[in-house]
């Protein structure tokens, strides 16, 4: 398998949250030496969102364990000036600086992208906030999930003519940490042919609107805002979720051509469905969509979930389960992927986490636990940073170490 | 800081090194995640050469919006959008000396980007197997529903069946269900999990390139949809794990146990987007409120407890935003260090100050659709800014100058490979 490919590489890593903890712990699995710099007086609030068996405690963290494989924590005041020189002294021999706090907190912090350039020319240093380092709203505080509403996604999202919605999965912290690791390995490319470090300032709003082409680019062409459409598609139909027997079950399909809507109709045992005139055709399935869906909804409620999505599979239909997140960590193809995998955390134990959603053919990610808090702060400043123990002791007296 | 760290930079582009090949999605279920991943490389420099089949072209082309609505495959705002900056050639696939050509151009490329099934790769003789063995350098991208080597690999899947099969769906609208038979799960505006499966696809090359300055050796990245879309509730995992017995996850309708991080909700004039849960959001929502009395009570005094009884929380804000107008509600929530913003709408993105003050949206002329304007930079880069080199190719635009410049193709062989609906 040979080698992984970001060993050698540091990133001094002041993030929290989700985004850009989701970042640097996928470059940590790829053998990035990611120093994450906590505080025990102002903890990632994510450290208390959830907990381990019923009990909830700064290291006691699922969710907080689950993004955060494959780092090192260390434990500084970053007001102190002491705190501060260390803080610089991990940049300096470090590749990459990544944050996400308020704009202007670590230029308070005499951290700011100049400072840090002082002691390290070419580094890479990444700031991901809501709106953005310059503008009129830099200043605004959010969460990736809040700011989405700024940035269209809310507003598109929902059911036809319905109100706008929040996303799951804390959308858009995951989809921007991804955009993150392209974003801080291009720089680093560039580095390596040219020498030259950059700062990244990377608006959480603006990345999501870039991946709102649909209702953008209909504004731009057209003036036009057709608002929220549910699940639907302006090229198939159906193109949605129906219910299926039991208790909030639900299939997903989406159907391509004509024939395949025959084939759905035989296999929901409306076969005359498809040659209803109201039916029979995209166009006409498009035009009259409402009743299209109710008459699919009629039938769907008749089966199990896991036979209506065998049946349709059977016939080439593109369908699918709809999962719960429950749902996903049983099913035996998701647990085979090679995306969980089985880490030991400090309190927590052996636990199951997950890693990165790529794999790979000539490597292998490897991934070491999530760390509890500081736990490698003595280890860093000793064998990274080159401080004796007195010196350290000396730090943690002053209260540059928390 | 952008002005000053441009100004020192060196304005090149960050892969301007960097070949590209992307194959356009030939499935009868569109994906377009292979198109995002290869637009985020030609917007960094890279040169990227789209390969569209001669008959119609990439899927993006096809669907919409459209200007007045009216199809036209040279000017849908998609293909505008997706397609910026890369080169076209179009070739059949199906076709021998079609895919003598390709390997040709991917003789010099870096990455290949490939949105087909595997048995469609199969067929044409373009699996990844095949691709890393005849080309040991290059780095051989899959953007599948379900995974090249998956059990699932043959299902047809897409955005939808992806979305709805990752618990993203299932988690949408979030903390809003009141209905639960009415308000099936839902998924995200757009085709998110194609465009995110483009940017995860992106990041994966790069690790692969990073491997292979070390190595000397190109492999496959394996990308899709559905564990694409999973990551995005990498923390839901983690809960179940951990606590299988207070994960609130299971259950979408409103009541369920809250985090208080995030949720839309109305106000007197529009939404907007709304979050109380630390200390200092929730001492400023106080202050926001006028520091009503039920807000005082016990049983929000520490995060765990506002997050217990978050339901309280909420009917006590939305009581209080109903008389509230959008922008006021911002900018007083905003003063206070809360994280509250209006819900906006594609014109209110558009005519945005914040958005406007960074040059975010960009124009450029395209010969078909002449003044195009679009979303630009998802990221500012200080020296090797994101840039609009060119619009998005007409179909086979660059055939002449792929195949017979770089290639050293006659132009009597170009002619007869058209007539023969090779190009």
């Amino acid at each position: 398998m040979g080698s992984l490919p970001f060993e050698g590489i540091r990133i001094a890593d002041f993030g929290w949250i989700f985004a850009i903890p989701h970042a640097t712990s996928w470059l940590g699995s790829l053998g990035a030496d990611v120093i994450r710099v906590e505080s025990t007086t102002s903890p990632d609030l994510v450290r208390f969102l959830s907990g381990t068996d019923g009990m909830v405690g700064i290291n006691r963290s699922g969710m907080y364990n689950s993004i955060n494989s494959c780092k090192r924590s260390i434990t500084l005041n970053l007001s102190h000036a002491r705190g501060r020189e260390i803080a610089l002294k991990l940049v300096s021999i470090s590749d990459i600086a990544t944050e996400n706090f308020t704009v202007g907190n670590m230029a308070k912090f005499g951290l700011g992208y100049e400072d840090l350039c002082k002691v390290k020319p070419d580094l890479i240093m990444l700031s991901g906030t809501p709106l953005g380092q310059t503008g009129p709203y830099a200043k605004t505080v959010g969460f990736g999930p809040t700011t989405q509403a700024f940035a269209g996604m809310c507003h598109l999202t929902g059911y036809p003519g319905g109100f706008p919605c929040g996303i799951g999965g804390t959308w858009p912290d995951f989809a921007v940490g991804v955009t993150m690791v392209f974003f801080i390995l291009a720089a680093l490319h560039h580095r390596d042919l040219t020498g030259e470090g950059q700062y990244l300032d990377l608006s959480m709003a603006e990345t999501v609107t870039s991946m709102l082409p649909e209702g953008m680019m209909d504004y731009f062409l057209n003036w036009s805002d057709p608002g929220p459409i549910g699940n639907r598609e302006e090229s198939m139909a159906p193109h949605g979720v129906f219910p299926v027997k039991g208790d909030d079950q639900w299939i997903a399909l989406a159907v391509t051509s004509d024939a395949e809507f025959e084939s759905l109709c035989e296999a929901l045992g409306i076969a005359g469905m498809a040659r209803d005139p109201r039916f029979s055709r995209l166009a006409s399935r498009l035009h009259n969509v409402d009743a299209l869906e109710a008459e699919i909804a009629a039938r769907t409620r008749g089966f199990e979930r896991g036979e209506l999505v065998q049946k349709l599979r059977e016939r080439g239909i593109a369908a699918g389960p709809v999962y719960s997140p429950p749902d996903v960590m049983q099913d035996e193809v998701f647990q085979n992927s090679g995306m969980l995998v089985e880490l030991e955390h400090g309190e927590s134990g052996k636990r199951i986490v997950p890693g990165i959603p790529v794999g790979f053919s000539a490597m292998k990610p490897e991934y070491h636990g999530a760390p509890t808090i500081g736990q490698h702060t003595e280890e860093v400043l000793s064998e990274v940073l080159g401080y004796h123990p007195a010196q350290i002791e000396e730090f943690r007296l002053a209260g540059a170490i928390l | 800081m952008k002005d000053g760290a441009s100004a020192n930079g060196s304005g090149a582009a960050a892969l301007g090194d960097l070949k590209v090949v992307e194959i356009s999605c030939l499935d009868t279920m569109p994906c377009f995640a292979g198109a995002m991943a290869a637009k985020t490389f030609a917007d960094m420099g890279a040169e990227v050469i789209k390969v569209e089949p001669p008959r119609g072209g990439a899927p993006e082309r096809h669907h919409g919006p459209f200007k007045a609505g009216l199809p036209d495959p040279e000017t849908g705002g998609l293909h505008l959008y997706l397609n910026t900056n890369k080169m076209g050639v179009t070739l059949n696939l199906e076709s021998e000396k079609a895919h003598a050509i390709l390997f040709r151009i991917l003789e010099s490329a870096d990455v290949m980007f490939n949105p087909n099934p595997p048995t469609i790769n199969e067929r044409l003789g373009i699996g990844w197997r095949a691709m890393v063995e005849r080309f040991p350098r290059l780095v051989v991208v899959s953007l599948t529903s379900f995974g090249a080597d998956s059990k699932y690999r043959d299902v047809r899947g897409g955005d939808l069946i992806a979305t709805q099969m990752s618990g993203v769906g299932y988690e949408t609208p979030i903390n809003q269900v009141t209905d639960l038979e009415n308000e099936p799960p839902l998924k995200p505006a757009g085709r998110q999990a194609d465009y995110l499966t483009g940017f995860t696809a992106a990041a994966g090359a790069m690790c692969a390139i990073y491997h292979r300055k070390r190595t000397g050796k190109g492999q496959h990245v394996d990308s899709s949809l559905w564990l694409s879309m999973i990551s995005m509730i990498r923390p839901s995992m983690g809960v179940f794990t951990h606590d299988t017995t207070t994960a609130p996850y299971g259950v979408r309708i409103r009541t369920r146990a809250k985090l208080g991080v995030q949720w839309v909700y109305p106000c007197a004039d529009g939404w907007v987007s709304f979050s109380p849960i630390t200390d200092r959001f929730w001492q400023g929502t106080k202050v926001v409120m006028g520091n009503p009395e039920w807000a005082e009570s016990e049983m929000f005094e520490s995060l765990v407890a506002r997050a217990t009884n978050y339901d309280a929380i909420e009917a006590g804000l939305i009581d209080w935003l109903s008389s509230q107008k959008r922008e006021e509600v911002f900018q007083k929530a905003q003063a206070e260090h809360v994280p509250c913003f209006p819900v906006y709408s594609p014109r209110e993105v558009a005519e945005n100050p914040q958005y406007k003050a960074r040059d975010f949206f960009v124009s450029h002329e395209h010969p078909a659709a002449r003044e195009v304007r679009m979303p630009g930079a998802p990221c500012m880069f200080s020296a090797t800014p994101w840039r609009l080199r060119s619009p998005a190719p007409m179909l086979g635009q660059h055939n002449s100058e792929i195949l017979s410049r770089r290639l050293g193709m006659s132009d009597e062989t170009l002619e007869q490979l058209a007539a023969e609906g090779t190009i």
